[in-house]
């Protein structure tokens, strides 16, 4: 497993908790909070998924 | 032998019609009732039924559009029960969706998620064939790694859904409920999407082209990180 795999895992991991205190953050109704840490989350997803593509499709 | 055979059969059929059952159940036990409580809008009734035909249709396109028609059957389905859920409020208080029926449709969604996200079933002489013939093989080790990344996905989605039980006022309540589950997909999505490209039949990439392709999404990462920061300290 190389470096960037790591960074990969880490990065769905902390799109996980970022989602996690976004929703945290809906039901307290702090909406400005939830809107950042949902903004968080969804990069978070892409640059892991980006991250964690080992090649183009062959 | 029959058991062989309905194998078989569903093996064969593609992930959205395997991901249709789960989603059925979901569908049956969190938006029928819902939907058909008394005095329920009609617009409730009419995202309800689309929901299932939405599913259908993705079966049937599966086939012809290949995975755009499962995608876009996946998220018209989650949309209409979403659509069902806004439009009869009333039929989500206590009286109608109590905890063991929640527990149950949490279930289920995240069954349809985890189905949704994960390949197809293989089934006969193609079940001992490997997922990726012209990948490299993931070895046992690379095995367990993905199974690891694929069920810590599915255990993120799970946690995911136990925010927001508790939140007083409907909207608010729902809007955490479809987050939750947004938030749910798109996690166990990517779980199984990084475990199985370690093995898919892909040429490989150096590190740093593989960064360098996520360069415009790290740096708003780094963006986000930086205005956080500030806004922590503004506090």
């Amino acid at each position: 497993m190389k470096l960037v795999d790591l960074l990969a895992i880490a990065l769905v991991v902390g799109a996980a908790a970022a989602f996690f205190a976004g929703e945290v953050a809906i039901a307290r109704t702090e909406d400005l909070r939830a809107l950042y840490w949902l903004s968080v989350g969804a990069v978070c997803v892409r640059a892991g998924v980006q991250v964690g593509r080992p090649g183009a499709k062959g | 032998m029959r058991a062989r055979d309905l194998w078989e059969r569903v093996a064969t059929a593609g992930i959205a019609a395997q991901g249709a059952v789960p989603g059925l159940y979901a569908w049956g036990v969190t938006v029928v009732p819902v939907a058909w409580v008394r005095g329920g809008p009609v617009a409730a009734k009419v995202a309800a039924i689309a929901a299932p035909l939405a599913l259908g249709a993705g079966v049937a396109g599966e086939r012809v559009w290949g995975d755009a028609a499962r995608i876009a059957s996946l998220w018209a389905f989650v949309v209409a029960s979403a659509v069902t859920w806004a439009a009869a409020r009333a039929g989500l208080g206590p009286l109608h969706v109590d905890g063991p029926r929640g527990v149950a449709g949490m279930l289920g969604w995240a069954l349809f998620a985890f189905t949704c996200a994960g390949p197809a079933l293989r089934g006969g002489s193609d079940a001992d064939a490997p997922v990726t013939p012209r990948g490299q093989p993931s070895g046992r080790g690379g095995a367990r790694v993905e199974a690891l990344c694929v069920g810590a996905g599915a255990l993120a989605a799970a946690l995911l859904q136990t925010v927001g039980w508790k939140v007083v006022g409907t909207e608010r309540a729902l809007l955490v409920r479809f987050v939750a589950l947004a938030a749910g997909l798109a996690v166990l999505g990517a779980a199984t999407e990084v475990a199985l490209a370690r093995s898919a039949a892909r040429a490989p990439r150096s590190s740093r082209s593989r960064l360098r392709g996520a360069t415009t999404s790290l740096v708003a990462l780094a963006i986000l990180a930086a205005g956080g920061l500030l806004l922590l300290t503004a506090d």
